[in-house]
C-alpha cells in the first residue's frame, strides 16, 4: 500500500512537468482534441454528406459552401470535416502498429546486446539505407487491392528503423543503471526487465517517438493518396490533394480545393511534433545531455 | 591519406553489397509472394494480344524453370544490365528509359541536397548563435511546422504560385523543345525548368536539417574545449570558425548520406507535380499501365543509386573526420 502511494505521487510529478507545466505540449495537445472533436461529430458538423454530388462544380466559396465546390459538385468543407476521421485513424493505427515494433526491437536491441543486438542493429541499417516510399510504391504497386486496412500495415510496418534506433540508444544508456541490477538480483526475466523496468523510465522518449511517428504516417498516407496508390474509396486529406491535382485545380484557381485540406495536415502534424520534441527536451535536461531521435 | 585505412573501405563496400543484394532480392520477391506471379500477368498481357510480349517474357523470366533458377537468372540479367523489356513501350528495354530518366533526377535531387545543405549550415548557425531570440523562434516554429507538410503540397503551391499566377516560370516539364541553339541556352532553358521543382524539395528539406545543425552547434558549444577556448579570450567568431563550425558540421554530412533516400523520394512525389520527366514520374506511369519489368527496374535503380552515393559518402566521411576510420 505504501509502495503504491509514493509511486502515485511520483507518476504526478512526471505528468505536472511533462503536462501541466509543458506549453508546448498543451498547445499540441489542444489542436489534436479540436480535430478528435471534428472528427467524431463529423456528421453533425458538415453541413453536407461528403460525396452528395448536388452542387454546381468550381463554385467560389460561399455562405452556403464555405469551401467552395469540387469538380464534381461536392461540398469542400463536408469533406475537409469527414476526411478528418480518415486521416486520424489511419496516423494513430499504424502510428501504433510502428510503435509496437520499434519500441520491441529497440529493448531487445539495447537490453539484450550481444549477437540478438547486433544482427538487429545490422538489419535496421541495410533497410535504413532502402528508400522507404519507393519501396512502399513498390509493395502497393503489386498488391491486390490497396484498401485502408493494406494502408495502414504497409505504413506501419515500414516505418519503425529510426524508432528502434533510437529507442536502443536509450536503452543501451539505462541498462546500465543501478535499478537494472537490482531487478536481475530478484531474479526478474529479459522480457519482465525489459518492459516493466526499462520501458518506464524511457516512457518521454517512447511518447515523443510515437507522436512523431503518427505525423510521418500521416505525411505518407498524405503521399500514397496523392501517388494515387491510397484507397480511392475513402476521403481522406490526402485523397482529396490527389483528386484536386489530377482535375486541374490549379488551371481552375480551386486554391480553396487545395489549401484547407494541406493546411489540416500540416497543423494537425505540428501538433504531434510540438508535443514530441517538448519532451525530448524536458527528459534531455534531466538527463543532462542531448537526446536526439 | 591519413587514417584511411583499408580495412574500414573493405568493411563499408561489404555492407554495401550486402544491402543491395537485399534489395534487390525484395524486387525479385515481392511480384512472386503477391499472388500475382509474372506467369500471372503473362496470362493478363497475352490477353491484350501480345503473344510476342508474353513469348519474349517468358524468356526474360524462364518461368518454366523453378524458383532459385529464376532467382539465378534474375541476378545474372541484373549484372549484366538487363532489367527486361517495357511493355508499355515495348519492345524498349526497360534500361533504356531508365537511362533517359535517371539524370534528371540526379539534377533537381542533387541540386536540392546540396542547396539546403548550405542554407541549413547558414541558418542554422545563426539561430544558434542568437539562442532564444525573436530570430530563433522564428525559425525553429516556422521548421517544426514545414516539416509536417507533405512534399507534394509545397510543389502545388509552388506550381499555383509562380507558375499559374505569376506566370515566372513554366508550371512543368524539364525541357522546352522550341528552345534550340547552343549549348549555353539549352542548359539556361533546363535550369529553368528546374528551377520550381528544386526550390519546393529546398524548401522541405530545408527545415529539419536546420534544426538539426543549430542543436550540433550548441552542443559543441557546451563542450570543454570551446569554454577552455572562451576562457583564453578568444574572440567568438574565431572560436566558431576555428573549432566549433568544423566539428559540428561532421555530425551533418552523416545526415547527408541518411537523407539521401528520403531525397529520392520526396522527388517521386515533386516529379509527379511538376512533371519533371525523372525516375519517379517513370515509376508511375509504369505503375498506372502496370508495367511491372519497368517498375522492378525503376526499383532496382533507384536502390543502386541510393547504395552508391551512401557508399560514396562512406568514403568521403573519413577524410573529413579521421577519428572514423579508427573506430
Amino acid at each position: 500500500m505504501k509502495k503504491e502511494k509514493k509511486q502515485k505521487s511520483d507518476s504526478y510529478l512526471v505528468l505536472e512537468k511533462y503536462l501541466l507545466k509543458n506549453t508546448k505540449a498543451k498547445i499540441g495537445i489542444g489542436i489534436i482534441v479540436f480535430f478528435t472533436l471534428v472528427a467524431v461529430f463529423a456528421p453533425v458538423i458538415a453541413p453536407y454528406e461528403a460525396t452528395q454530388m448536388d452542387f454546381v462544380p468550381w463554385e467560389a466559396p460561399s455562405s452556403e459552401h464555405w469551401l467552395g465546390v469540387n469538380s464534381y459538385g461536392q461540398d469542400i468543407f463536408s469533406q475537409v470535416v469527414y476526411g478528418t476521421r480518415v486521416t486520424i485513424s489511419v496516423g494513430i493505427l499504424a502510428g501504433l502498429l510502428t510503435s509496437f515494433i520499434g519500441i520491441f526491437v529497440g529493448l531487445l536491441a539495447g537490453y539484450k546486446g550481444g549477437k540478438t543486438g547486433e544482427i538487429l542493429m545490422r538489419i535496421v541499417d541495410v533497410f535504413l539505407v532502402i528508400p522507404t516510399l519507393a519501396f512502399m510504391i513498390i509493395l502497393a504497386a503489386f498488391l491486390p487491392s490497396m484498401g485502408i486496412v493494406n494502408l495502414i500495415i504497409i505504413i506501419g510496418a515500414l516505418n519503425w528503423l529510426w524508432m528502434a534506433r533510437s529507442i536502443r540508444s536509450q536503452t543501451l544508456s539505462e541498462a546500465r543503471r543501478e535499478y537494472v541490477d537490482a531487478a536481475k538480483a530478484q531474479g526478474m526475466g529479459t522480457i519482465e526487465i525489459m518492459f516493466k523496468e526499462i520501458l518506464p523510465n524511457i516512457i518521454p522518449v517512447v511518447t515523443a517517438n510515437m507522436v512523431m511517428v503518427v505525423t510521418q504516417a500521416m505525411l505518407t498516407e498524405a503521399t500514397l493518396s496523392f501517388l494515387g496508390l491510397g484507397d480511392p474509396s475513402l476521403i481522406s486529406w490526402g485523397q482529396m490533394l490527389s483528386v484536386s491535382f489530377d482535375n486541374n485545380a490549379i488551371l481552375y484557381n480551386a486554391w480553396y480545393w487545395m489549401l484547407p485540406p494541406g493546411f489540416c495536415i500540416a497543423t494537425l502534424g505540428f501538433s504531434f511534433m510540438l508535443i514530441g520534441n517538448s519532451f525530448l527536451d524536458i527528459y534531455a535536461n534531466d538527463r543532462g545531455g542531448a537526446v536526439s531521435l | 591519406m591519413r587514417g584511411f585505412s583499408l580495412k574500414y573501405v573493405i568493411k563499408r563496400f561489404i555492407s554495401a553489397v550486402f544491402t543491395l543484394w537485399i534489395a534487390l532480392t525484395i524486387n525479385f520477391l515481392l511480384p512472386r509472394c503477391m499472388g500475382g506471379d509474372p506467369a500471372e500477368y503473362l496470362a493478363s498481357q497475352s490477353a491484350m494480344g501480345s503473344l510476342e510480349y508474353a513469348e519474349l517474357m517468358k524468356q526474360q523470366f524462364g518461368l518454366d524453370k523453378s524458383i532459385f533458377e529464376q532467382y539465378i537468372l534474375y541476378l545474372k540479367e541484373l549484372l549484366h544490365g538487363n532489367l527486361g523489356v517495357s511493355y508499355m513501350n515495348f519492345p524498349t528495354p526497360v534500361k533504356d528509359i531508365i537511362l533517359e530518366a535517371i539524370p534528371w533526377t540526379l539534377l533537381i535531387v542533387i541540386t536540392s541536397i546540396l542547396i539546403s545543405f548550405a542554407l541549413a549550415w547558414f541558418l542554422g548557425t545563426l539561430s544558434a548563435l542568437k539562442k532564444g531570440s525573436f530570430f530563433d523562434n522564428a525559425v525553429v516554429g516556422t521548421s517544426f511546422y514545414i516539416q509536417s507538410i507533405p512534399y507534394f503540397w509545397v510543389g502545388m503551391l509552388i506550381v499555383m504560385a509562380f507558375g499559374y499566377y505569376l506566370e515566372w516560370f513554366p508550371m512543368g516539364h524539364a525541357q522546352d523543345a522550341a528552345v534550340t541553339g547552343g549549348f549555353l541556352a539549352q542548359a539556361g532553358d533546363i535550369a529553368y525548368h528546374a528551377f520550381l521543382p528544386v526550390l519546393s524539395m529546398v524548401i522541405v528539406s530545408l527545415a529539419g536539417r536546420m534544426i538539426m545543425m543549430r542543436s550540433n552547434i550548441l552542443q559543441v558549444f557546451s563542450e570543454d574545449y570551446i569554454v577552455l577556448a572562451q576562457a583564453k579570450g578568444l574572440k567568438k567568431g574565431k572560436i566558431l570558425t576555428k573549432y566549433a563550425l568544423r566539428n559540428a558540421l561532421l555530425p551533418s554530412f552523416t545526415g547527408l548520406m541518411l537523407s539521401l533516400g528520403q531525397a529520392v523520394g520526396g522527388a517521386i512525389a515533386t516529379e509527379l507535380v511538376f512533371s519533371y520527366p525523372g525516375i519517379g514520374l517513370t515509376t508511375m506511369n509504369a505503375i498506372l499501365s502496370h508495367d511491372y519489368p519497368l517498375i522492378q527496374g525503376c526499383f532496382a535503380i533507384i536502390a543502386v543509386s541510393v547504395v552508391t552515393l551512401n557508399f560514396l559518402a562512406d568514403l568521403i566521411y573519413p577524410l573529413i573526420d579521421p577519428r572514423v576510420s579508427l573506430s
